[in-house]
This record gives structure tokens, C-alpha cells and sequence, in this order.
């Protein structure tokens, strides 16, 4: 607590009036990776993304077609140009796997690296991220754009490692959810407040030394810090960002969240995660990913760009992942329905060479046909690249959660 | 004369510690001449000051703290301790059986309590260096196949035990990726060269071990330093018993207290309470031990007694000489109980009201009065809302309404639970109709819309009896005497129900089938109906197996239903259970205060399976009453207190409390869409989404069976410092200050009216001062009255003493 204290006060007060670039220079280590993750959520196709089937008959291959990438002979599905061009920055495993075909256990299951199971919740990543790293530059660690998520929690480690929730960048009110000072309140006005308060909880701070009373005065210490924090205003205020790169990235919510995320990943956030819905297309696939595809390809592959550019690629980790893959059959209502058994997953950054294919799945794109992965080892690979061990061990009444179960890292992502 | 005096002294003493110093282990039957049992005194009386004596050597006859079988027939025992005579009655029985070792119970119990099969080891799905096992033994007879029979017999050796590669590898005569895990010396090791001389049987015969048990079973040590021996019988089918002593393996919950156990005794460390653990041939047995290091403490003021609760929670305080903190003022106290039982806070007129009333029964009349208001079935109904899982994500928000009816029915009448439980368990019908059937309706799988049985197995057990059986649904537990079989046999009860679902999933009916089993994981063979560590009853196949279910809980096991029930209603008032968590009941984990528990739940059978008479118990007792602050004496830092309730535990209030809370204090109203203004969050249906509120200061899924989390967060500090939701009620000008300062108040009694409502109590002349002082800068700043009050507001919306029930 007291090392949390200390971290944050510096937080507070030693940036202020510095510039975002100065803060950055000064607090991130060369070591220190952090992490992007672009979730497809409802679960996105395998065939219309990276893993196209052209030579599959219509009913399995769909009613898109395929664009090359810089890498000869790599093809993407049609609705992917701008990924395909920029292709040299990251990696495609086309044989990942999951057990799981209903999307609450399956979301669990990849934003854990752990199968859910009847007896306790386990922590996703960013959760893990949060209790292992702990915050940096006064900011929570652990954020997700737009909204919360019930599989997207703490699980057994507790709300203290819940995820910060932003609210949906691409409003143009867009401010977050209770981080600056209430509307009228100056903040000469909030500082004499503050005083109040400490003065009013004085007694208890003196009185009582149990955890949850120590908790709160620690949360509203950093809650403080946070809101007074240039650092954290910042990071927050996509204003700042020139109206050109906006554009760029989309004005969608997944796009202005791309961009929110690699604000708050070079402000100190260590794991930030984008929800980008709508994928779950049951009815209408093609209809449906026509006007969805275009918005991640911007996002991502504008990411990936604006990363690069600013020298963050090498310290950030991005992944693009689904909950599941869509089954190899369009189904009687034009849809595709849920598909554990193969999916895609698009990696950059931290690392990972460009322009690689891992795996393969089978003609109809229903199953690896080599060098399956499974979400275990998506896990394992991220912990390592965060400098997480990820053979450590939890422990709930007894028993021992281990973070990661018998995961390995994807050798090919190493660097 | 001094003698006397000692010998009350010791009287005192052994009164003090609750129990009768006795000979431990009881009604001991040594198997046949020659057998031999260690004994001790407990109960607070250090067996060194005693001498040990038989008045049948012929039969019993005792060396140092030993007693060996010399004949036939039955033998008085003594213990001289200073005076104080104690006696036995000590058993010979004919009979000289040596337990034959069996593979499944004593072999895969050693493979697991030396971490064998664990999933670091060999019990990875891949194994280990090409010995692999089931994790945690769940599949013993292909354990068997691979020690007796595989890589080709190599690692079994009939003619020369000690040749066995299961011998040499853990006791690194070959190399081992483990390490040495035994000596040749080592009982472990012997019990293994025994199964192997018996011929390495699957199963054995003769008499089975039953039970065993670890003595003392409480104890007391005063100081660092002082030694404490154990011993360790073990009961078997035939009624002998068997030191155990050397064969079981002892663990520590907390180190830092005694410590480890060698040559089975644990030395004292510092100041806490633990337990020590013995495990051996499958059984598990625990013992709890109390340092107080202090010295002895003549001022120790333990207040006089109400009830029973108060004489069990103060005598352990007066074993350790922990004075329980100064009883909380009137103005506390009333806080505090309408908070625990009714959920809101008390107006400044009821407070006063309390305060002015000088009859020595007030409390009890304000409990009872408490009882009959409709706010105590709204409060209590969110917490069996937790409890029994009315999750808005399996109801669309539909029928968990009639569900949620029928539980406040359920707390209105103060209906008799295990008629409740049983309508539950056995709920059959349309679940709009037959509200008690929505309780199955979180092992509903949600997507193929068909009934996990499961999801469902570990509910009943953990909801009902308070004992977690999650993990044995895919590995023996590894710290309880449980297996796959008990949990499949439990899952067999719920077999034959099926689910229906009608338009739109709305409805769902729940029924009978006459057929459908369970099969069990490793075999794919059906399982039968098995109570939990239990029998296996017959049932004729016209009779629903949940009855016979619902039955054994509430009638065979009503004791420990009635323990596991009580348990969480203490663990609301108290921060903790008695068996903490509350519903993690376990040899291993060993209650505070078991006897206090079992009291509490005779009282609860006795009254009929109704809440209201423990109620009535616990707020009427001194323990509850007892202050949660002291002068020069910050609290939460004594192990021993949170523990053994030297206090009130304070703690923060829950989401829909607080919300309420709030609205009180601000007099603004919360507004929920679709509902009529003044509802309190604890009666919408679904609040999940209802406001960020809620969710982020923690309503619960209640899907899943996790306890609702109390804990703080980010999220909760800055919502409430910053959101519009609270803004709104501070500025909003009809509000609590709008009508205050409308009035001609002076600015102190515009504070003790906002301090009386949030905080029962008026501002001190300190607080005042202070407030004085902030007043008078705010004015300074060229802030209005209002506008400096709504500050004030604020700070105490955000202060501790409002966010905690203490």
C-alpha cells in the first residue's frame, strides 16, 4: 500500500505542467510492454478475415473474395485491403482453437487463457496485468473502451483489478465516466473539499487500521491523484489529436477507441481492451460484415501505422481476436453460426515478425490442419511478452489457480 | 492451605478453557496384545504436570504417555495433574487384524498428500517423465493399471518390495525430478513396502479405517515457546481404534503462529489462532490452536452475559485475555441495527426518540419493533436474492419477479425453511406459477437451453449444507475426503429433471422424467444416487429422486442444513462466519466458535426452521452490541480480534444500502425508469443495468456462486466524488438543504440535522470548530450558503463514517 502511496503521489504532483512526450520519456522503461487488445466480439469469420477459402465451394467460401497482401502468395479476405498492405507488421495464426461455443464462456475463456469452470471465476488478462504490474503513472492499469463486460472481470482476484471503463469515444461529448470534476466545481473549489473530507475521515484514519477501511482510503487517494493528474487528462482527451489522424482511424467507436487505446498505452495504461460488436452474424453474414469489416480494417491497420510511427510498436503487444470463429457452412438464413473448432487471431507488435502465416486450417475452414494453437498458449504468449511469469499460482480458499494451465508460448511470435 | 489454592487456581483455569481436562484420545479399544496408544491430557492443563498411572497393568499398563495392550478386558486409567485426578476407561479387544493396506483409499491418499499426482507432477495431462496419473487420484483403478501393470511391471516387485521403482524414486535411490519425498524410515514408505508384502491389492479386506481424530482439539498455549504434543486415532468398522499418530501427514494453516509439526508436536510462535491438520489413509482431522502471548492481564473486562452467544465469544476472549472493545453508544448501536436488519438508516427523530428512551429492554423492543417492518423483508430479500441466486440473466427479467415474490413471502410469514428448501429442491411446474422452481434456473445452459446437472450438483450441497463439492466434479478434493463418486452420486438425484422451455424462453417448466442417468466421467458407467459421503439409498423408480434428496437434507442432515443456514445469517451481521467462508464447511476448515455454531443451530431447529428467533438472539446479544472502536486502541490490526469478535467488525454498506442511503440523507429520490418514484434498488427486478450505481459498487450476477463482492474500488471512489448521479442530489434545490436552509436555522444546527441523518449523531464541538472554519473560507471565496453547504454535503456523502456500517 504504502509503495502504491508513494508511486501515486509522484503521479500527482511531479507531472504536472510537463509535457505528455517528458512523461514518457521519464517513467517508461525500455522493458516495460504493454498490450492492445482489439476484441471482435459476438465472434468474427474466418473465411471473410484472414483465412480465406477461394477454392472452397460458395456455400463454405461465402459471397466475398480475396485481396493480396504484401506477402506473396498470402491472400486476405476482400473486405481486409488496408490489413493486407499492412501486412509486414504482424502476424496471422490461421489454426487457433477454442472449446467453448457460447459466447459468455467463450469470451471468459479468451480474455483468460483459462477454460471457465463451475467452481470459481478466473481473472482475465488485463486483471492478472493490473495485480502483477500495478499501475504506472498514476493511471489504472487495466481499461476497457467502451463499456463493461461481465466476462471481462477480476473474477476471484476482486473489483480492486475490475477494469476502468472509458464510455464510447466516438461521441462527440465524449468525456470519461466520473474522471474529471464535477460540472461548476473549480478546482480551488474540489481542493478545498478534499480537505473537508480528510479532515472528516481523520479520526477513522487514526482509529482503524482494517483492510477495507485502508482500501477505500487508498482508492480515493488514487482517485484524486487521478483526476488532478495531467497525466491522466491527457491521455483522456482525444482532442487532442489532430482531427487528420481521427479521420484516419475512423470515427466509429472501435476506430476513436483504437486511438484511445494507444493514448492511454503511451500514458501508462498497461492493457487496454477495445470491444468492437456485431460479429455474431447469424443471419445476413455478408450483409452484415460489408459494413463491419471496413471499420476494423481502418482501425487496425491505422493501429498498427500510428504505433509504428511513434516508435510504440516495439513496446506494445496487439492482438485482434474473436471469441470464436463462424461455422464453414452459411446456414438457411444467410448466416454463419458459432465455430470454436478454427479461427483466426492477427499479432503484432512486441516482438513479433510481420508478415507471418502460423498454422492452417483445414480446406472448409473448420478445424487446424497443422500446428493447432489453443487459446492456453494465446495466453501463455502474452504473459511472457508482458514479463509475467505465467506458471504462477493464485490461490482461492485453498485451492491453487494457476494463471495460465499448460499453456506455451507461440514460438513463432518471439522475436 | 496453599495447596488448595493452587489446586482451585486450576480449577479456574480448567473452567475458564470451557471443557473438562480429560485423557485424550476418548474410548480408546486397543486391537489385541501387544497394540499401543499415545495419550495426552487437554483442555488447558500441560501434560507434563501430570502423572500417568493404570490400576489394570495386566491389562493396560502405561510407559511415559503410552499405553500398551498387556491383556484382555478393560482398564482404569489415571491421570494425577497436581492434585487433580483424572480417569479413563481403556479397551483391549481380542483381536489382532493388521490393517490391510488397500490401493484406492491408502495409496492413492499417500500419491496425493506427497503431491504425486498433482498437476505440477504426475498428474499433468502429459505426466511426468512417463508416469502418468489421474489428477489428484479421481481415476484410481487406472492409477492402479499404471503402477502395478505398466512399464511392464518395472515398478512394482512382490518378491522385493524395496526394489519397487515406486520405492526407489521417492526415496532417491534412483534419481527423482521430485526430489526425496521419503526415507526407508519413513511410515509412508513402510506402509508401502506393507502393501506391497500384502501383494499390492486394489482393494483390501478386513476392517476399514472410519474416521480419525486429532487431540487436543482446542488449545491454549500461553507464550512463544511452549511445546504442545498431538496425537492421532484412527476408529475402525470394527470398533478398535489405531494410533495414528506417525502415519499421518500434519500441515499448518499459519506458520507464523506454531509451528511446523515435527515428532508430532507443534511449538508456539506468536500471537494468532490456527489450525493444525492431519491427513491419513484418505481422512483428514483438524485441530485449533490459540496463542494470546500476553501476560496475564488483570484488567481483562469482559462484560456480563445475555445469552449463550455471549458466554461462548466471551469465554475464548477471556482465554486469550482479550478485553472485547466498550459497548457502542446508544446512537451507534441504533445506526448500526437498522442498517444490519432493516436496511436503511434511522431518521434523526427515531434516533432520538431511542436516545430518550431510558427502559433497561429498549434494544430488545427496538429489535422486535425492527422485525415487524416492511423494510426488514425488503433488506433480507436482497440478501436471499444472493443467496439463492435470482439472477436476472436466466429470466429476462420475467419470471425472476415471481421468484423474487415468492422469497419475500418466504421472510414476510417467516415460513419454516426446510419446508422452503424442500419446495426448492423439489420444484416441479411453470416457473411463473410455481415460483420456487426459478431457484434451478442458473444451471439452466443458457445457449442449448438444456438443464447441467453439473452446475447444478454443487449448488444444492453448498447452498443447503454449506460444503463445496466444485472441485471433485473433475478431480478427487484434494484437501477433503471427497471423490468423484460422491459428486456424481449426488449429481444422480438430479438426473431425471428436465426443463422446458415456452415462447420466447420466457416460461419454463420444470419435470420428471422416468428415465435418465448420469454417468460418471472415467467409467461412462451410470452412477446411482449416493448422499454425499454417504449411502446409497434405495429408491423405487416411481419415486422422484429429489424428494429423497430434499428428505436427507432436511431431515438427516438437518443439523448441518440448520448450520450452514445460521452460519450466513451470522456472517451478515458479524462480517464473517462462524465457518468462514460461510459456505466452505470442511474438516479443514475449522469453525471459531464450533460449539457457538452448534447452539445456534439447535436454537434454529428448535424454533422450526424460523429466522426471526436468531435474529432475535444475535442483536440481543452483548458480542453484537460490542463497540467497533476503542480510544488508543486502532482496530484491525490484532489477528485475534476479527477472529474471535472482540469487536464490530466494521464494514462497508452494499450497493443497494448505500443508494438508499443516500437518498435519505440528500432527500433526493433515486429515479429508476419504469418504476414508481421512491422504489429502493432492493425491489426492481432486474438491477443489474439499472444505474452505474449499482453495478459498480457491486450487485452481484447471482449467476454464478460467488459471494457478493464488498471490496472497494477505483471506480466507486470517483463515482462518487465526481458523477452527475450525486451531483444532482447535492445541487438539486428541493433537496435536504433546499428545506433546511429555507428554514431560519443557525449554520450549526443546519450541520447536527445533516450529521444526524447520515451519521445518527450530532457534529461534536471539534467538528464544529472545523466545519466553522470552512464555512467561514467558503464565504471567503465568494461562495453563497447553499453553495458552501452543498460542500459539506458532499464531504460527508464521501466520508467513511457515512460508507461504513460500524
Amino acid at each position: 500500500m504504502t509503495n502504491r502511496r508513494d508511486f501515486l503521489r509522484i503521479g500527482g504532483t511531479a507531472f504536472g505542467g510537463v509535457t505528455l512526450p517528458e512523461i514518457l520519456r521519464a517513467s517508461i522503461g525500455r522493458t516495460d510492454i504493454s498490450c492492445i487488445i482489439f476484441f471482435q466480439e459476438g465472434g468474427a469469420c474466418q473465411h471473410d478475415g484472414f483465412d480465406p477459402k477461394p477454392g472452397a465451394p460458395i456455400e463454405i467460401r461465402g459471397g466475398f473474395g480475396t485481396v493480396p497482401t504484401t506477402v506473396p502468395g498470402v491472400h486476405f479476405g476482400e473486405l481486409l485491403p488496408r490489413c493486407a498492405q499492412s501486412f509486414k507488421k504482424f502476424s496471422v495464426i490461421r489454426s487457433l482453437y477454442s472449446k467453448e461455443a457460447i459466447h459468455e464462456k467463450a469470451k471468459q475463456y479468451v480474455f483468460s487463457g483459462a477454460r471457465p469452470n463451475n467452481a470459481f471465476k478466473h481473472p482475465v488478462f488485463g486483471s492478472v496485468v493490473a495485480k502483477e504490474l500495478g499501475p504506472k503513472n498514476g493511471l489504472p492499469p487495466f481499461v476497457c473502451i467502451p463499456r463493461k463486460d461481465i466476462c471481462a472481470d477480476a473474477g476471484l482476484l476482486g473489483p480492486a483489478y475490475d477494469p476502468f471503463i472509458t464510455g464510447d469515444p466516438a461521441k462527440k461529448t465524449f468525456t470519461v465516466q466520473d474522471l474529471t470534476l464535477p460540472l461548476g466545481v473549480t478546482l480551488e473549489e474540489s481542493a478545498g473539499r478534499a480537505r473537508l473530507l480528510s479532515a472528516l475521515d481523520e479520526e477513522i484514519r487514526q482509529t482503524e487500521k482494517s483492510k477495507v477501511v485502508e482500501g477505500m482510503d487508498s482508492f480515493y487517494q488514487k482517485a484524486f491523484d487521478l483526476v488532478s493528474s495531467a497525466a491522466a487528462r491527457k491521455a483522456f482527451n482525444l482532442g487532442e489529436e489532430p482531427d487528420a489522424l481521427r479521420d484516419a482511424y475512423g470515427r466509429s467507436t472501435a476506430g476513436q477507441g483504437a486511438l484511445l487505446a494507444r493514448r492511454l498505452i503511451e500514458s501508462g495504461v498497461r492493457l487496454a481492451t477495445i470491444f468492437h460488436g456485431g460479429y455474431d452474424t447469424h443471419v445476413e453474414n455478408d450483409k452484415k460484415n460489408k459494413t463491419l469489416y471496413p471499420v476494423f480494417d481502418q482501425a487496425f491497420a491505422t493501429l498498427l501505422d500510428d504505433l509504428e510511427q511513434r516508435g510504440l510498436l516495439a513496446t506494445t503487444l496487439v492482438l485482434a481476436i474473436g471469441e470464436f470463429g463462424r461455422t464453414p457452412h452459411i446456414n438457411h438464413s444467410g448466416g454463419r453460426d458459432h465455430w470454436p473448432g478454427v479461427f483466426s487471431i492477427a499479432a503484432a507488435g512486441a516482438g513479433i515478425p510481420g508478415g507471418q502465416i502460423i498454422g492452417s486450417s483445414d480446406a472448409q475452414g473448420g478445424a487446424p490442419k497443422d500446428r493447432p494453437i489453443s487459446v492456453e498458449d494465446i495466453g501463455a504468449t502474452l504473459y511472457k511478452k508482458l514479463g509475467i511469469d505465467y506458471h504462477k499460482e493464485y490461490r482461492t480458499n485453498g485451492r491453487p489457480v494457476k494463471i495460465n494451465s499448460d499453456g506455451t508460448p507461440i514460438r513463432e511470435l518471439s522475436a | 492451605m496453599a495447596r488448595n489454592i493452587l489446586i482451585s487456581a486450576l480449577l479456574v483455569a480448567a473452567l475458564l478453557a470451557a471443557a473438562e481436562p480429560r485423557i485424550e484420545p476418548p474410548a480408546i479399544m486397543l486391537a489385541g496384545i501387544g497394540a499401543t496408544q499415545r495419550v495426552i491430557v487437554s483442555s488447558g492443563v500441560p501434560s507434563n504436570a501430570c502423572r500417568l498411572s493404570s490400576a489394570h497393568p495386566e491389562i493396560v499398563s502405561v510407559q511415559d504417555a503410552t499405553l500398551h495392550a498387556t491383556g484382555i478386558g478393560v482398564a482404569t486409567v489415571s491421570a494425577d495433574c497436581d492434585g487433580m485426578k483424572l480417569t479413563a476407561e481403556v479397551r483391549v479387544a481380542a483381536v489382532n487384524v493388521p490393517l490391510e493396506i488397500s490401493f484406492a483409499r491408502d495409496v492413492i491418499s499417500l500419491l496425493t498428500t506427497k503431491g504425486c499426482n498433482s498437476s505440477a507432477c504426475h498428474g499433468s495431462p502429459a505426466g511426468q517423465s512417463g508416469f502418468k496419473l489421474s489428477l489428484y487420484g479421481s481415476d484410481p483403478a487406472a492409477d492402479y493399471q499404471t503402477i502395478v501393470a505398466g512399464h511392464k511391471g518395472r515398478r512394482v516387485n512382490l518378491a522385493a518390495p524395496d526394489e519397487s521403482l515406486l520405492l526407489r524414486k521417492p526415496s532417491m535411490r534412483l534419481p527423482h525430478g521430485g526430489g526425496q519425498l521419503m526415507t526407508a524410515q519413513a511410515d509412508e514408505y513402510q506402509m508401502l513396502v506393507q502393501w506391497l508384502r500384502q501383494g499390492a491389492k486394489e482393494t483390501s479386506g478386513g476392517p476399514r479405517i472410519q474416521s480419525i481424530e486429532i487431540y487436543p482439539r482446542e488449545q491454549i498455549l500461553a507464550r512463544p515457546g511452549q511445546r504442545q504434543s498431538l496425537v492421532v486415532i484412527g476408529r475402525l468398522s470394527d470398533g478398535t481404534t489405531r494410533d495414528m499418530t506417525a502415519a499421518v501427514r500434519y500441515s499448518v494453516d499459519d506458520e507464523g503462529v506454531v509451528s511446523a509439526v515435527t515428532n508430532a508436536a507443534v511449538t508456539a510462535k506468536a500471537r494468532g489462532l490456527t489450525v493444525v491438520m492431519a491427513r491419513g489413509m484418505g481422512k483428514t482431522a483438524t485441530a485449533q490452536f490459540i496463542v494470546p502471548d500476553r501476560a496475564a492481564d488483570a484488567n481483562t473486562a469482559i462484560p456480563p452475559a445475555n445469552n449463550f452467544i455471549d458466554r461462548e465469544v466471551f469465554s475464548k476472549l477471556s482465554q486469550v485475555k482479550l478485553s472485547p472493545f466498550p459497548p457502542a453508544t446508544d446512537a451507534a448501536f441504533i445506526r448500526r441495527v437498522y442498517l444490519d436488519l432493516i436496511g436503511i438508516l434511522p431518521t434523526p427523530g427515531e434516533t432520538r426518540a431511542f436516545l430518550d428512551d431510558h427502559h433497561t429492554s429498549k434494544r430488545a423492543r427496538l429489535i422486535d419493533h425492527l422485525l415487524d417492518r416492511p423494510e426488514y423483508v425488503t433488506h433480507w430479500l436482497m440478501k436471499f436474492e444472493d443467496w439463492f441466486r435470482n439472477s436476472q440473466y436466466y429470466s429476462q427479467g420475467r419470471t425472476n419477479g415471481s421468484y423474487k415474490r415468492w422469497l419475500a413471502e418466504l421472510i414476510r410469514t417467516d415460513r419454516p425453511f426446510d419446508e422452503a428448501a424442500r419446495e426448492m429442491i423439489t420444484a416441479v411446474g411453470d416457473t411463473t406459477t410455481h415460483p420456487a422452481g426459478n431457484f434451478w434456473h442458473p444451471a439452466i445452459d443458457f445457449m442449448l437451453k438444456t438443464f447441467d446437472v453439473s452446475k447444478a450438483t454443487p449448488t444444492v450441497t453448498r447452498l443447503f449444507l454449506g460444503q463445496r463439492i466444485e472441485c471433485a466434479e473433475c478431480h478427487n478434493h484434494p484437501l477433503e475426503n471427497l471423490t468423484q463418486d460422491d459428486f456424481y452420486g449426488m449429481a444422480a438425484f438430479l438426473a431425471r429433471m428436465k426443463v422446458k422451455h415456452g415462447y420466447a424462453q420466457y416460461r419454463r417448466v420444470w419435470y420428471n422424467t422416468r428415465e435418465g442417468e448420469v454417468l460418471h466421467p472415467s467409467t461412462k458407467q451410470p452412477v446411482a444416487p449416493k448422499f454425499l459421503a454417504g449411502a446409497a439409498p434405495d429408491i423405487p423408480e416411481d419415486q422422484d429422486r429429489r424428494t429423497v434428496l430434499a428428505d436427507w437434507i432436511t431431515r438427516a442432515q438437518r443439523l448441518q442444513f440448520a448450520r450452514a443456514t445460521v452460519n450466513r445469517v451470522w456472517a451478515e451481521y458479524f462480517g464473517a462466519g462462524i465457518v468462514e467462508p460461510s459456505d466452505d464447511f470442511r474438516s479443514t476448515n475449522m469453525a471459531t466458535h464450533p460449539e457457538l455454531l452448534d447452539a445456534l443451530a439447535r436454537e434454529f431447529i428448535q424454533s422450526g426452521f424460523r429466522f426471526k428467533p436468531i435474529h432475535r438472539l444475535i442483536l440481543n446479544s452483548e458480542v453484537y452490541r460490542l463497540g467497533s472502536r476503542a480510544p488508543g486502541r486502532p482496530g484491525g490490526v490484532d489477528p485475534l480480534e476479527r477472529l474471535l469478535l472482540a469487536r464490530y467488525e466494521p464494514r462497508k454498506l452494499p450497493a443497494e444500502v448505500l443508494l438508499d442511503a443516500i437518498v435519505q440523507v440528500t432527500g433526493v429520490p433515486q429515479e429508476f425508469s419504469n418504476y414508481p418514484a421512491g422504489t429502493s434498488p432492493k425491489e426492481l427486478v432486474a438491477s443489474i443495468g439499472a444505474t452505474y450505481f449499482l453495478t459498480t459498487f457491486g450487485v452481484p450476477r447471482r449467476d454464478i456462486m460467488e459471494p457478493r463482492s464488498q471490496a472497494p474500488s477505483l471506480s466507486q471512489a470517483l463515482h462518487l466524488m465526481n458523477s452527475d448521479a450525486i451531483r444532482d442530489k447535492i445541487e438539486k434545490p428541493g433537496n435536504v438543504l433546499g428545506q433546511l436552509l429555507e428554514q431560519t436555522l443557525d449554520d450549526r444546527r443546519v450541520l447536527d440535522e445533516l450529521y444526524e441523518r447520515a451519521y445518527s449523531r450530532p457534529a461534536t464541538d471539534a467538528q464544529w470548530e472545523l466545519m466553522r472554519g470552512f464555512l467561514a473560507a467558503e464565504k471567503e471565496a465568494g461562495r453563497t450558503r447553499r453553495r458552501a453547504f452543498e460542500n459539506v454535503l458532499w464531504a460527508i456523502l464521501n466520508s467513511k463514517e457515512f460508507q461504513l456500517n460500524q
